[in-house]
């Protein structure tokens, strides 16, 4: 019976572990927690945008920038 | 000519995760890529100023986010959105509609304040760590912490509200922006 004892004993320790576990990722280094459903979700969405293709302004711009060398020539650097 | 070729590069890279930014920040598509656009001349001008072997992601974070905040004083007095109900009808992006779980997302997302909206994004989805967020956002660890704790406990009161049933778009938006007003 003793056993027994030991066991709710060993139970009850392990359920308080886990409330206090929870509080310590919501308060303390982990506000996020990485594997909960939000972070799931947030992740989804952001890297949805992410995987669309880069329109096409941005490569021109960015062609247009190099071709109109920056205001301080980016040779002077060397 | 090789290191200005590098920093391009390193601009080009950037493009997707300052876009999906920028589309966080302002809910709009549009004015999304406006703001990327202004952040990507605002980077060339400025790159002698960039330490090459620091954080380029950070950097090009840092110019968006003023970007932003300073177009938003700008804006502020012609367009109120004290509700947040113009707020949920920009929130979708083109090629992201429909009445997925995703959009119930995004509309949730769409409600929160700026800064839990920034910090939750910036650590959740953009992969800085505390401390480059809180640098990216010119405040204290401590401070983006309580906003991801915050934001991400928000977002579970809205999304908790919208599981209950399967509503069109508009039930949802509708739903979601009373019981903002309420709470």
């Amino acid at each position: 019976m003793g056993s027994e004892a030991g066991k709710d004993k060993k139970m009850e320790h392990r359920k308080f572990e886990t409330i206090r576990d929870a509080r310590k990722r919501q308060n303390g280094t982990d506000p996020l927690g990485a594997n909960s459903e939000i972070a799931r979700k947030l992740k989804q969405y952001y890297d949805d945008i992410v995987s669309e293709k880069i329109p096409d302004r941005f490569t021109s711009l960015l062609s247009q920038l190099e071709e109109r060398e920056g205001p301080s020539s980016t040779t002077e650097k060397d | 000519m090789a290191a200005a070729n590098g920093f391009r590069e390193g601009l080009l890279e950037a493009v997707p995760t300052l876009r999906a930014f920028a589309v966080s920040l302002s809910k709009n598509a549009d004015r999304a890529d406006d703001l990327v656009q202004e952040t990507l001349v605002k980077a060339w001008d400025k790159q002698a100023s960039f330490q090459p072997g620091t954080n380029l992601k950070a950097w090009l974070f840092t110019i968006l986010r003023n970007e932003f905040y300073s177009q938003m004083r700008k804006r502020k007095r012609e367009v109120e959105d004290v509700d947040g109900s113009m707020t949920a009808r920009l929130s979708v992006h083109p090629s992201q509609d429909g009445s997925s779980d995703l959009a119930d997302f995004r509309k949730a997302l769409a409600l929160l304040p700026e800064d839990q909206r920034e910090a939750i994004i910036l650590i959740g989805a953009s992969g800085f760590s505390y401390e480059e967020a809180a640098e990216i956002c010119g405040c204290a660890v401590g401070t983006i912490k309580s906003r991801v704790s915050r934001a991400r406990a928000r977002l579970q009161e809205i999304l908790a509200i919208e599981g209950e049933g399967d509503f069109g778009p508009d039930a949802i938006s509708t739903q979601v922006t009373n019981s903002a007003a309420l709470a």
